[in-house]
């Protein structure tokens, strides 16, 4: 494949939503799922200085549609967005779903298709809808949500024979970690509250964030003096995959995100600051995802040396990374396998506070899965994002202090699609 | 009027022979990768041309780890919390499936996890409404 962009593409306005649950987080309470959409749409749309009828195409993104019930989400959401008699797709790719619309929108864009592009995602990973109430939303219970999300995983062998999220994604890569590097299981439950520490640090920085309460205040709330004495309780922090616990996991949301993909040319004369589309991969892998090293992931590495050959770029030029954390040791092997952190020594660089915003190899500064929260198909809209906001000086108080000039968001679409976007200032 | 012939599918026979505690796979006429569990053609190098064979079941217990309960999928309530293991087969694949033969407990799992791989052998655990593939510790 010849992996280049024909022209230059740029994110020209980028919109989020609160992460959270649309029946009690302030911002959200009260909600539907089509004014929760149009809320991140009229954000980026304001943000590119456009109106809805302004772009060429839609690309809409949903993954679980058994939660949203609005497939067709091009038109269900076209009188939400402003986007009538536009071009348009419902797509998905799980938790890579926006990202990877992203790349759709560029690769149409450098083809000489369309001009300008909107991209969005939206999700509910908390609520789903009541009856068959048009405004109405209950809960989702743990089980359901979860059999429901496994629908993207392999139905023929895997969920049918007992295959679970928390062992494949964090116990099993865990020990791989801990076996190959010759980490202890103490230092590793020690570096998991340290990057917890720090995700949760970050997430109450953000105003959109699921949690914003820090780790700290959330121990002395339960009455812990010792915050690392809350993380090895079992009452409040068990074990959900032995080493794993339950606070280095996804926190479940309710969200949309949405951008706008447009020609670089015309970027430039618009209303906020342009980034641009440098590269991008793509590779995907039906499980076993891993081989006989839980820490190295084969679709990985092509999703990031296709990204990084077609960017022109390698791993010392990142300034800003995202990787999938859905799983906290799992960001940090992907880490490792693109060059960000060296092998075997994130853990020991997320106990130093390396991983902050202020630290020397900043991650996740929006919070991450667990701390700002993962709402599928939205998700990776939301780590395009702060990524955005970083590179532009918007970040307010977890602004990184010199803004990156290259960032990269890797995530992982459920099960799986790595996506891999190099974003680079203009 | 004519009975309605059944076509064949690898994954109804990939239960069925589970149920008679047999392992199918298919291996590749051109590159000789074994595809375990079964399809229709070679994961590696995409070939249509694959014969089914059956796995020894022997295999070597990587690593282990346990689920939560209630767990992720009704069929597996009754079992929850189990021991789900990462394991390579003799002829190669690599799998992960329920472990027999050690306690979903982080004390019994450290045990295990300092001991090194260890050798576990295929057995079919027969669910409710489905036969499943485990693999038992090897005492
Ligand atoms: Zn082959």
């Amino acid at each position: 494949m010849r992996n280049q962009l024909k022209e230059r593409v740029a994110i020209s306005g980028v919109g989020c939503s609160r992460f959270g649950d649309l029946l009690r987080t302030p911002d959200l309470k009260g909600l539907t799922i089509q004014e929760l959409t149009a809320r991140a749409v009229k954000e980026a749309l304001d943000d590119a200085g456009l109106t809805g009828q302004d772009v060429d195409a839609v690309f809409a993104g949903n993954a679980m549609v058994h939660s949203s019930q609005v497939p067709a989400t091009y038109s269900q959401l076209s009188k939400w967005t402003g986007t009538q008699f536009k071009a348009g797709v419902h797509f998905e790719a799980q938790c890579s779903t926006t990202n990877i619309g992203a790349i759709l929108a560029a690769m149409s864009i450098a083809a000489g298709v369309y001009d300008t592009v909107l991209v969005f995602g939206l999700e509910t990973t908390r609520t789903k809808v009541k009856g068959h109430s048009p405004y109405e939303r209950e809960p989702i219970s743990h089980q359901q949500t979860w059999l429901w999300t496994d629908m993207a995983v392999n139905q023929a062998y895997a969920v049918a024979q007992g295959y679970d999220i928390f062992s494949t994604y964090n116990g099993l890569v865990s020990l791989g970690y801990c076996r190959k590097y010759g980490v202890s299981i103490e230092d590793f439950d020690r570096s998991m509250y340290e990057l917890c520490r720090t995700r949760r640090f970050h997430g109450s920085l953000n105003p959109k964030a699921n949690i914003q309460e820090t780790l700290e205040a959330r121990a002395a709330r339960a009455g812990y003096s010792d915050p690392y004495e809350y993380w090895q309780s079992d009452e409040h922090n068990p074990f959900v995959a032995w080493p794993s616990r339950l606070l280095s996991l996804v926190t479940t949301a309710d969200g949309a995100s949405a951008m706008v993909l447009t020609r670089a040319d015309l970027a430039r004369g618009g209303k906020s600051q342009p980034v641009e589309v440098k590269g991008f991969g793509v590779s995907y892998s039906d499980l076993p995802w891993y081989g006989e090293d839980p820490t190295y992931w084969e679709f990985d590495r092509r999703a990031v040396d296709a990204a990084f050959d077609m960017a022109g770029i390698k791993a010392a030029d990142i300034d800003y990374l995202h990787t999938h954390d859905c799983s906290h040791i799992s960001s940090i092997c992907t880490a490792e396998t693109i060059g960000y952190l060296e092998p075997g020594k994130g853990l020991q660089a997320a106990r130093e506070g390396r991983l902050r915003f202020d630290g020397d190899r900043p991650m996740s500064t929006h919070g991450g899965r667990h701390a700002f929260g993962h709402a599928w198909g939205a998700s990776a809209g939301s780590d395009t994002y702060e990524a955005v906001l970083q590179m532009r000086g918007q970040a307010g108080a977890r602004q990184i202090p010199k803004a990156p000039e290259v960032s990269v968001i890797h995530t992982h679409g459920y099960a799986m699609i790595g996506a891999v976007l190099v974003l680079g200032s203009m | 009027m004519n009975a309605v012939q059944e076509q064949p599918s690898v994954i109804r026979s990939y239960y069925e022979k589970l149920a008679q505690g047999k392992l199918l796979a298919v291996t590749c006429k051109s590159c000789g990768t074994h595809t375990f569990p079964p399809t229709g053609c070679c994961e590696r190098c995409g070939s249509w041309e694959v014969e089914p064979v059956e796995l020894s079941g022997e295999a070597t217990l990587l690593y282990a780890t346990h689920n939560l309960s209630p767990a992720c999928h009704p069929r597996f309530e009754k079992i929850a919390p189990y021991v789900y293991g990462h394991l390579r087969l003799k002829e190669g694949p690599i799998v992960q499936a329920i472990i027999l033969g050690v306690e979903p407990k982080p004390a019994a799992l450290r045990e295990l996890f300092e001991r090194g791989p260890v050798p576990a052998v295929a057995e079919t655990l027969q669910m409710d409404d489905l036969p499943v593939l485990a693999f038992r510790i090897r005492a």
